[in-house]
């Protein structure tokens, strides 16, 4: 007993998962869970069919062609009525084989696929799967003779059967346009997915694989999804019947490794190769095994694809990364879908499921980046203010003005040039301070205005030395200014001569190091303050331009202070 | 008279040194440290009248050099540039807080404060430190009763009995402390609030009477200032 279009009922499953993808991303998971269940139960009952026939299946008709290419076949199968419940719409019936052919309906032509060989002309080749309507006064309940004349001359070897089903003529039609039209929704979901994220590739600076992997896996699920349906409206000639098939598993094949490698990626998952290695084995062996035997490739491939994906999420979730548990949810649920449904669309809800996970992830993942960057621009105007608030905080501010007074009443022409440098100082400062890398000359002249104002001050003299600096050099902004009002800060004053802070610059082969010496007698500090507002200064803006990629070291020598900034090439 | 300047940019320390001699006719002594640690050096090894302090010396929090030095018996001004700090300075008891830049004048004003005897005006002194064995305790100006001197030192009676004894003499609280204590006589400063009444004893001796019963003796030069008040 059969009973026909199993295709028509599960567009509500598909239905529901577009819908619950749209609006909602999270709960998304949950309820298709839910979803899932309820619609495998609902799936029997809503079997039905407008005709209840008879037709034994399992002795179908094989070994039927003629020993030469041009012997022509004919073929009787019997078929029984049982029940007929909408007699408006006219009886069809669709014929599964290979060949060119004309079925007969009790000995009544109804319709031909392709052209039979004839003495002289070759085959045009029919197409696999065919309908043909049946006379209303040919449909009484009870047997029927359906004949099968034609010719077979490509792909003997194939051993086909013929299948017949008896359905009515609108709803053969009908049906597959109903399972296309949600196919098709989803195929065009993921080619807008792949143009997307294939635009977001090429238009971002990082240039991150798993958007490249995510925007091909879209695109290739695109090309899966139309190849498996193109049959509905394209009739492929019998004799190409496998180069879809084959197609489709090529792409199932090729979807079996991104999407594990995909997920690799995204999870950062340890011994890579190894897995992705054991993966492709045991689909070259599923492939070898069960040669020919298509629709079982694609599920195992699938199957070996589910469960490299479940251990790369399960060890994610116990790593604890965002987003693990959830694809650990997604994949279970496609492993449930595939186990309780039809393979053709098990396999897409499953896949679909696959893809959903992966996009969900990558929203993760867009969202953690877009945080990074947040916090980067923050950090960077909060250095901007850091830079600015050097020169007018009170303790500079106030105290080289008091000075400055006291030059002015004391020796005036003094304190103009002591005016003039502090002038200059500023004039540095306002022109670096949005930049977040300047020339080293620049940083060099920004010290030396600041060492010639602190002579004003402190009535020390300070002398600049400078050794092997390159001009084409770029450094953050005050970051040497910086070591030197620590030097300034932590320096006795010389009884005779000056404190001499010398600049040095060397380039090694993975690095290159800035190393300021600062010749002095050291003042005793209380703490050891290598974490002081100077030296976070100086590390976050060391951060900002090279990332983790520099070395930061300041520590007492025999001849005073030795700062050593070096930045690595990047790795 | 001694007067101590610590201040770490030499051309400020020079110009409140050449003020400070300005003002006191050079009939002082100036010492000047660069350093807080050389300043507290100072402090123990000579016994100072004033001490003129800026509140970040060599990037150190001068705070804690505060609360050391103003359990002393010297005055302490404060000479700094973060003004934002001067009520905090107030609170820990010192005699004025010049913000810099300052001129002549400004330091000329804090040093009157310091030579005039009478209280010139009421001030924000919320705490008095105390030196007990080597760490610095904090006193609020609240719990005090009444002081007494005692010598070079003066005792503390406080709100919950205790007696804390304090380094700086009789005559520089009068200057730190607010106006609702009075010199009633030359051994006792009085908290307003503890007054209860003025008693006259037999041969002209004048006490008063607090709340919780115990007598101060009133000195005879206060007497018709204090019961003027008291009216």
């Amino acid at each position: 007993m059969q009973t026909a279009l199993r295709a028509f009922e599960m567009h509500f499953c598909i239905r529901y998962l577009f819908y619950l993808y749209l609006m909602y991303r999270s709960p998304f998971f949950i309820v298709l869970l839910l979803l899932m269940f309820s619609s495998c139960k609902q799936y029997t009952e809503y079997v039905k069919s407008d005709v209840t026939y008879y037709v034994d299946d399992e002795n179908r008709p094989h070994d039927y062609l003629g020993k030469s290419d041009n012997s022509v076949f004919k073929v009787p199968i019997e078929i029984e009525i049982l029940k007929r419940e909408n007699k408006s719409t006219p009886l069809g019936l669709q014929v599964t084989a290979f060949g060119s052919f004309d079925v007969y309906w009790d000995g009544v032509f109804v319709g031909s696929n392709g052209k039979m060989a004839k003495s002289g002309q070759p085959e045009i080749p029919g197409t696999e799967l065919t309908y043909y309507q049946i006379p209303e006064k040919l449909a009484n309940k009870g047997k029927h003779i359906v004949t099968v004349i034609g010719t077979q001359s490509k792909i003997r070897d194939a051993n086909r059967s013929i299948g017949l089903k008896l359905e009515s003529f609108l709803r053969l039609h009908r049906a597959p346009l109903v399972v296309m039209s949600f196919m098709n929704l989803m195929a065009g979901a993921f080619l807008i997915a792949f143009i997307y994220y294939f635009f977001l590739y090429i238009n971002s600076t990082r240039k991150e694989a798993t958007v490249l992997l995510f925007g091909i896996i879209c695109l290739l699920f695109f090309c899966l999804l139309i190849i498996e349906y193109v049959k509905f409206y394209i009739d492929i000639p019998y004799t190409h019947f496998y180069t879809r098939l084959q197609t489709v598993g090529l792409l199932t094949f090729v979807i079996s490794i991104l999407v594990p490698w995909y997920f690799m990626l995204q999870f950062s998952f340890k011994r890579k190769r190894l897995f992705l290695f054991l993966l492709i084995v045991s689909l070259l062996t599923i492939y070898l095994v069960y040669y020919g035997h298509y629709d079982y490739t694609a599920i195992y491939f699938s199957y070996a694809m589910c469960a490299l994906s479940l251990i790369i999420a399960i060890d994610a979730a116990f790593r604890k990364i965002k987003g693990g548990l959830i694809v650990v949810i997604g994949l279970l649920a496609s492993v449930i879908v595939n186990k309780y449904m039809f393979y053709d669309f098990g396999l897409f809800i499953a896949f679909t499921i696959i893809v959903l996970s992966m996009l969900y992830l990558h929203t993760i993942r867009a969202k953690a980046l877009e945080e990074a960057h947040n916090a980067s621009l923050l950090l960077s105007s909060r250095l901007q203010l850091e830079l600015v608030k050097k020169n007018i905080q009170p303790h500079f501010l106030r105290n080289t003005l008091t000075s400055l007074i006291d030059w002015i009443e004391e020796s005036p022409q003094q304190g103009v040039v002591f005016i003039r440098a502090l002038a200059d100082e500023f004039d540095i400062m306002n022109a670096i301070a949005e930049d977040t890398l300047i020339p080293i000359q620049q940083e060099i002249e920004l010290c030396r205005k600041h060492l010639e104002v602190m002579s004003f001050r402190k009535e020390v003299c300070y002398n600049w030395e400078e050794k092997n600096i390159d001009a084409n050099e770029e450094i953050p902004p005050a970051v040497i200014h910086t070591i030197i009002e620590n030097g300034i800060t932590h320096s006795f004053p010389p009884k005779q001569g000056c404190i001499t802070f010398c600049l040095s610059f060397t380039r090694e082969k993975q690095y290159k190091q800035y190393t300021l010496l600062t010749l002095a007698k050291n003042r005793n500090r209380k703490k050891e303050n290598s974490n002081g507002t100077g030296f976070k200064y100086i590390k976050a803006r060391l951060n900002e331009s090279y990332g983790s990629n520099w070395e930061f070291d300041s520590f007492a020598i025999e001849e005073g202070w030795c700062t050593t900034i070096k930045i690595f090439d990047k790795k | 008279m001694k007067i101590l300047i610590i201040e770490d940019e030499a051309r400020i320390a020079k110009r409140i040194e050449r003020m400070t001699r300005d003002f006191f006719d050079k009939e002082v002594q100036i010492l000047l440290s660069d350093s807080v640690e050389n300043g507290l050096n100072t402090i123990e090894k000579q016994s100072i009248d004033l001490l003129l302090l800026d509140l970040n010396l060599n990037g150190e929090d001068g705070f804690e050099v505060l609360q050391t030095v103003v359990a002393k018996s010297f005055q302490t001004i404060i000479i700094s540039a973060y003004t934002d700090k001067a009520i905090m300075a107030f609170h820990y008891g010192v005699l004025d807080f010049v913000p810099k830049p300052f001129d002549a004048n400004r330091l000329a004003q804090a040093f009157t404060r310091f030579t005039t005897p009478e209280k010139t005006n009421s001030q924000d002194i919320q705490f008095l430190a105390i030196k007990k064995s080597k760490t610095i305790k904090l006193i609020t100006i609240k719990d005090i009763r009444y002081i007494k001197g005692a010598g070079i030192y003066t005792e503390l009676h406080l709100v919950n009995g205790r007696v804390e004894l304090h380094d700086k003499s009789l005559e520089s609280l009068e200057k730190l402390l607010p106006v609702e204590f009075e010199r009633i006589h030359k051994s006792y400063i009085l908290c307003w609030q503890e007054a209860d009444k003025l008693i006259v004893e037999a041969g002209g001796k004048y006490n008063m009477l607090l709340k919780s019963g115990e007598l101060l003796p009133v000195g005879r030069s206060k007497y018709k200032e204090i019961r003027h008040k008291l009216i």
